[in-house]
């Protein structure tokens, strides 16, 4: 458990450098070019890393097995990169992070509770204080930056 | 209406967590990562050759920046894996709080040549409240 607490800590840590490399390639090839560089560079490089891990034979039958709605991910990945592009340059900053907060945790709480079985009252007192933090952090770091 | 668009971003967020995880249980974590990326990609230069007519252009760059690319096959596959152990929910919660801690540690040292900003003090009970929801959670 410890080991999966600090992994999903690190992805947070890890999503944060990862923007921080995104924004510069945005800057030197364009918006979409810029992020379109991570899509290919990661599809080249996941399929050498699944080459190697399958030892160069791939189960192509586990891939037409799956449903075809378990591919819309990629897809859902992309309308949100596309919404939030264009609602960024409309939205402050602050507001824009807390409603994609705010949709992501009020989805991923349906999704939990209604396609893992997993909810409870106390999850949700837990996960509403971790949003109202990071919702009152955001406040508090905004009207700091103002002069 | 910009911010309804938004929080169908966030939502759309947590779907294709959710879905990722589902296929990595079918075609393991690489093939999760090469479907991901790979639909991704294609619809991205569908939408940029329709509507945004821009030429396609990905060399030119510091070879370093072509790191973004293990970044993210790193950040989807650590998802879908911490997913299935912690639900959405939590997940979402704890990588958040990852974000503000390191935002936090980069402004305050100014690494990778951002400004310095030193942590700001007022911030302090924001944290004590986000850990006390994650140990809260934890125990439900």
């Amino acid at each position: 458990m410890a080991f999966v607490l600090t992994l999903a800590f690190v992805n947070g840590c890890a999503t944060v450098i990862s923007k921080m490399i995104n924004y510069r390639c945005t800057k030197i090839l364009g918006t979409y070019n810029g992020s379109l560089v991570n899509y290919v560079v990661a599809t080249v490089l996941s399929f050498v890393l699944l080459l190697f891990s399958s030892r160069f034979n791939i189960n192509f039958y586990a891939f037409s097995d799956a449903s075809w709605w378990m591919y819309l991910g990629g897809a859902f990945g992309i309308i949100a990169f596309l919404i939030s592009m264009v609602t960024l340059s409309r939205l402050k900053v602050m507001e824009s992070t807390i409603l994609l907060l705010v949709g992501q945790l009020t989805a991923g709480i349906l999704f939990d509770a209604f396609m893992f079985k997993n909810f409870s009252l106390l999850k949700l007192a837990g996960v509403l204080l971790v949003a109202g933090g990071i919702i009152w952090d955001n406040k508090i770091s905004a009207s700091a930056q103002e002069p | 209406m910009y911010a309804f668009f938004t929080l169908i971003a966030g939502a759309c967020q947590s779907a294709m967590a959710s879905l990722n995880g589902m296929l990595s249980d079918c075609v393991g974590m690489f093939g999760m990562s090469l479907m991901v990326h790979a639909i991704g990609g294609i619809l991205l230069i569908l939408y940029i050759r329709l509507f945004v007519h821009e030429k396609l252009k990905l060399t030119g760059m510091p070879w370093y920046l072509y790191s973004a690319g293990f970044f993210g096959i790193f950040l989807v596959a650590s998802s879908s894996y911490c997913i299935s152990a912690l639900g959405v929910s939590v997940m979402t919660c704890i990588s958040v709080t990852g974000q503000l801690v390191i935002s936090a540690v980069i402004d305050h040292f100014g690494w990778f040549g951002v400004p310095r900003i030193p942590f700001n003090k007022k911030r302090i009970p924001c944290f004590i409240m986000i850990l006390a929801g994650l140990i809260l959670v934890n125990i439900a």
